[in-house]
């Protein structure tokens, strides 16, 4: 579904993700983990069109990503952010931001549309109205999903989703996520330092350092504590720590 | 020798629909020693912090029936008397170094106002005294970081430099409020380890306030689990995994594991938890 081949990504010319290559079957769940600075968002920012300066190839469904993503790129790839009381407008009520994405791709049916989401993110149709203020963090990380949603995309791209919650509320928000992802048949690809998360919600795993793709892994490795890099080991002695 | 008394102590904030108590009556004693408080987003955790410093500002209330710092009741204390504990004998790191420092004044000479406001020194003195902290909290280059505005640190090293400022004079409570959550789980470690270093070396007492339960339980002796306003549990840190109260239990269990196979994470039933408390 995708796959990134020899990817480097640029910041004013210094580049800070170097010749990366990595494949995500469809359907599949991929963790990218590494400390901040190793570059494991940038390669989220290139493919959501978000960082410009890249070379090397990434094609979503065979299809090769030029420099401008158009709406057909976005209906199929969503994008869900950290921290939910930045991603929202803060004067928009749940369903503004909700039919937005409807509006602006033209699709008809709002009304159902948005209520059958808000079903299935598991947030009371009685906070349609609201505004992200009258929101706690869990149900604003729900509206964002949902949002991200809206266009039945086939790939979400998850920043950290969970890094800004609650341990109890991140535990309904992982829930949410696995469901979501059996019930559509979803691609993830996952940006976390948790490791954690990774057994729970990934498949496989990439372990970044300082824009490099150190090893990639399956998830099983991951819980036995067997990564193959000695990077990769540092993480886990770290992580259980 | 107990170092805090805190006995029923409430925090009430006035809303439109009346007043809200966001502290139901804490009660506990500190000695020289690690207390971790752990709690969710408005368990109350961070307000029983800010009371115990005096931060809680109009139109927020804070009373008790007893409040007692080493003897000191800071019940009537007035604010200049507070402002003389606060950096000198008891002090708070924030969570995040980047609001909490402020960006235009040098590293060094930030450091250096608590100083010149509790201890009359001289500028050299000032300065020796600081670049001395700084390398207590292991900052190889003192002399670079101390001429260093906060943003051109990073986020460890930035909270580094906040420990500097809360411990150069030496005080003997130290209360640390998610003192890593801002910072890369790289450096938290590091950070928390400097924490603990100066707090048993100077032999002060700690309270680290923090949502994450195995940080807590690693790094404190005593634990206490608060939720909506008051404990539900305390134990010694070593013994949390064997918690009693459905809260702590819950809040245990939410937590994924690495070698995680479970296919849902539980989570918190609150209605049940809110009808047992």
């Amino acid at each position: 579904m995708i796959s990134i081949e020899n990817l480097t990504v640029s910041f004013g010319g210094t580049p800070v993700v170097h010749e990366v290559s990595f494949a995500v079957a469809q359907g599949e769940s991929f963790a990218l983990v590494g400390e901040s600075g190793s570059g494991k968002s940038t390669i989220l920012k290139a493919i959501a069109g978000q960082a410009h300066e890249w070379t090397g190839a990434i094609r979503i469904g065979g299809d090769a990503l030029g420099k401008r993503r158009d709406a057909a790129f976005v209906r199929r790839v969503q994008m869900v952010f950290q921290d939910p009381y930045g991603s929202l407008h803060p004067r928009r009520t749940v369903d503004d931001t909700l039919s937005e994405p409807l509006a602006v791709h033209r699709i008809k049916g709002h009304d159902a549309r948005v209520l059958a989401m808000l079903d299935a993110v598991g947030l009371s149709r009685r906070f349609r109205f609201r505004l992200p203020h009258q929101l706690s963090g869990g149900q604003r990380q729900r509206v964002a999903i949902a949002r991200a949603l809206m266009l039945e995309p086939e790939v979400l791209l998850l920043d950290e989703p969970t890094s800004a919650l609650d341990v109890s509320v991140q535990a309904e928000i992982l829930n949410l996520l696995a469901d979501l992802r059996e019930d559509r048949g979803l691609t993830y690809l996952l940006v976390t330092h948790d490791l954690p998360i990774v057994s729970f919600l990934c498949d496989r795993l990439g372990v970044l350092r300082a824009g490099r793709l150190e090893e990639v892994s399956d998830v099983a490795s991951l819980r036995a504590g067997h990564l193959d890099s000695a990077y990769g080991r540092e993480l886990v002695a770290r992580s259980s720590g | 020798m107990s170092l805090l008394h805190v006995e029923n102590l409430r925090v009430r904030f006035p809303t439109d629909h009346g007043e809200v108590e966001v502290v139901k009556g804490l009660t506990f004693d500190l000695g020289r020693e690690r207390l971790g408080i752990v709690g969710e987003s408005g368990s109350g955790k961070s307000m029983t912090g800010r009371a115990l410093m005096g931060l809680i500002a109009p139109p927020g209330r804070v009373t008790a029936d007893r409040l007692e710092f080493d003897g000191i009741d800071l019940r009537n204390l007035p604010e200049s008397g507070l402002r003389r504990l606060r950096g000198a004998r008891m002090s708070m790191v924030m969570q995040d170094p980047k609001f909490s420092l402020n960006p235009v004044i040098r590293i060094g000479e930030q450091i250096g106002e608590a100083l010149q406001f509790h201890r009359s020194m001289n500028a050299r003195a000032r300065k020796q005294a600081v670049l001395e902290v700084l390398e207590a909290v292991r900052i190889n280059e003192p002399e670079r970081v101390y001429r260093l505005f906060p943003h051109e640190v990073s986020g460890g090293m930035g909270q580094r430099v906040m420990i500097a400022m809360m411990v150069v004079l030496q005080p003997d409570l130290m209360i640390a409020d998610e003192p890593t959550s801002a910072l890369d789980v790289s450096v938290r470690a590091t950070v928390l380890e400097i924490l603990d270093d100066l707090v048993r070396r100077r032999g002060m007492g700690l309270i680290l306030i923090s949502h994450d339960l195995d940080m807590v339980a690693r790094w404190c002796d005593r634990i206490l689990v608060m939720y909506a306003g008051r404990v539900v549990e305390e134990c010694a840190a070593e013994k949390l995994h064997e918690a009693t109260h459905p809260y702590t239990r819950g809040l245990l269990a939410s937590v994924p594991q690495l070698n995680e196979t479970r296919r849902r994470l539980p989570v918190l039933d609150r209605a049940a938890i809110g009808a047992g408390t």
